[in-house]
């Protein structure tokens, strides 16, 4: 284990290069380039906030920033989770000819997600600040949610990157298993809408929360519930374990399955 | 144990590689469930129980025939693909050549790539901004760095590639059969260059069919046939067999 990181830490200089390709790159060539990571959840937002009040009649004081807080940080995920699926699969062509700890694709795609993250926080912020709500000292728990995060995102980047090359259906399935995932969290409504006897089961869901601790120490100001972060922290760590080892295993045989 | 005693960087001990090579890739499951139980692909055994050491500072031919398992033992060796029964061990930085600019990026400049190609290689950046100029130089294509390189032609691709290939530093270098796309000058070059590199003690294994130039910069040939190693030795006894088959 502590070689892997160490092999690692040695293409540091790759991961860093790819992971800027994977920022830069995506949105190369259309006219808004990079912009597009934060028009696109800027859109998402108008739409979801003209349907769910207005049509669905969610009551909620401040229900654009209510969701904004939440679908931002989904979004990272969603996107992280729906990319790493091919980041494998798409690498074919260096994957066959040069070596390089694999493991650097999915790495990457979730790094370049933080970094998009970090910089649409600074959106919330003056969200926050033109809104009303302002600031308050949760805020600084921040970098712990956001751990907890890349660590479930790069747990089931490993899982996902290493299937797909098998069964690139996987690929196709994972949208719409994003969608289902999505209205198992409350991103666009809040916790008090589930009934009681639903609540055990969305507890399973790690990404139930991480997006109850967002909108805690952004929207509500209150502590998130420590415990519970507590846990999902030690929990994730044997899932990045888990589907770490998966992918090594996996990672064998990916040139000739390519 | 003594420092003058040659050290072994490559050990390839009971190396067996198989293949699966199938009919029609396509297997869905519409197939699968037609064809329920059946065997769509054959097993090849590519590389057949080899043994090879490689000391440090040796240079190393791999002869053969097309389909005789060259590439298969470089990509075994640098651990691209790896073994269905036993080992590969490998000392020392590596570095392969094994295709024209394999992850070179299209839509970024000369200069990009470079940047980017030399950390597919492990290298940090302070190493690559030291190695930029020399990488500039070797290839010759100053004037055309900010160009991107799918404007490039192949033998402008290969210099590239080539130059950056050979200023990573490695102890090992493993080349497939890519020189020949330079024109007469370049190759001279890259020769020389592979001659020097020689001379400071590191390894080198190439994949070729230009016996000429094996024959000038090569101590040591193996010769695969089949997947087995039909002779190893020095390249002066090894070549005239190999010609001999094959004529």
């Amino acid at each position: 284990m502590f070689s892997r990181i160490k092999e690692i830490y040695k293409y540091r200089e790759f991961l860093k290069t790819t992971t800027k390709k994977e920022f830069r790159g995506k949105y190369k060539k259309s006219f808004f380039g990079v912009l597009w990571s934060f028009i696109n959840p800027l859109l998402q937002l108008a739409v979801y906030s003209l349907v769910f009040p207005y049509i669905f009649k969610v009551k909620e004081d401040n229900y654009i920033m209510f969701l904004f807080v939440a679908l931002v940080p989904w979004s990272f995920f969603s996107t992280a989770v729906a990319q790493s699926a091919g980041s494998i699969v798409y690498n074919a062509g260096i994957l066959k000819k040069v070596y390089f700890p694999r493991e650097i694709l999915p790495i990457s795609i979730v790094a370049s997600g933080a970094i998009n993250f970090l910089i649409s926080c600074i959106i919330i912020f003056v969200a926050l600040i033109v809104s009303g709500i302002g600031f308050s000292w949760y805020i600084l728990l921040l970098p712990v949610i956001l751990l907890i995060q890349c660590i479930v995102s790069l747990a089931i980047a490993f899982i996902l990157s290493s299937i797909t090359v098998y069964v690139r259906d996987v690929e196709y399935f994972i949208n719409v298993l994003l969608m289902l995932w999505m209205y198992l969290t409350p991103v666009l409504y809040s916790i008090s809408l589930i009934p009681e006897n639903f609540l055990g089961i969305l507890n399973l869901n790690p990404m139930f929360h991480i997006i109850v601790a967002y909108r805690d120490i952004f929207y509500s100001k209150v502590m998130p519930n420590m415990t519970n972060l507590g846990i999902l922290f030690g929990v994730s760590l044997v899932l990045l374990f888990i589907s770490y080892a998966i992918f090594k295993k996996l990672e064998k045989r990916f040139a000739e399955e390519l | 144990m003594e420092n003058k005693e040659p050290k072994v960087v490559i050990d390839v001990k009971n190396l067996t590689k198989t293949f699966n090579v199938y009919y029609d890739k396509a297997n869905t499951l519409k197939e699968r469930l037609i064809f329920f139980r059946r065997n769509n692909h054959d097993v090849r055994v590519v590389l057949d129980n080899i043994n090879l050491q490689i000391q440090k500072g040796e240079t190393v031919a791999l002869i053969g025939v097309n389909g005789s398992g060259k590439s298969t033992l470089l990509k075994l060796m640098t651990k691209i693909i790896f073994p269905n029964k036993g080992t590969v061990k490998v000392n020392g930085r590596l570095t392969s050549l094994l295709e024209l600019g394999a992850g070179f990026h299209p839509d970024f400049s000369g200069r990009e790539n470079i940047y980017f190609n030399s950390s597919i290689f492990g290298l940090t950046k302070k190493q690559i901004e030291s190695r930029v100029n020399d990488i500039i130089e070797f290839s010759e294509l100053e004037p055309y760095m900010e160009n991107p390189v799918r404007t490039y032609s192949s033998g402008m691709y290969m210099r590239l590639a080539f130059a950056i290939a050979i200023n990573v530093d490695a102890d090992i270098l493993l080349i497939d059969e890519i020189l020949a796309v330079g024109d007469q000058h370049f190759q001279e070059k890259c020769y020389d260059k592979l001659r020097e590199l020689k001379e400071k003690g590191k390894t080198i294994v190439i994949v070729s069919h230009d016996l000429t130039s094996i024959q000038r910069l090569c101590d040591r040939s193996i010769w695969l046939n089949n997947g087995r190693i039909r002779i190893d030795g020095k390249t002066e006894d090894v070549i005239p067999e190999y010609i001999k088959e094959c004529t």
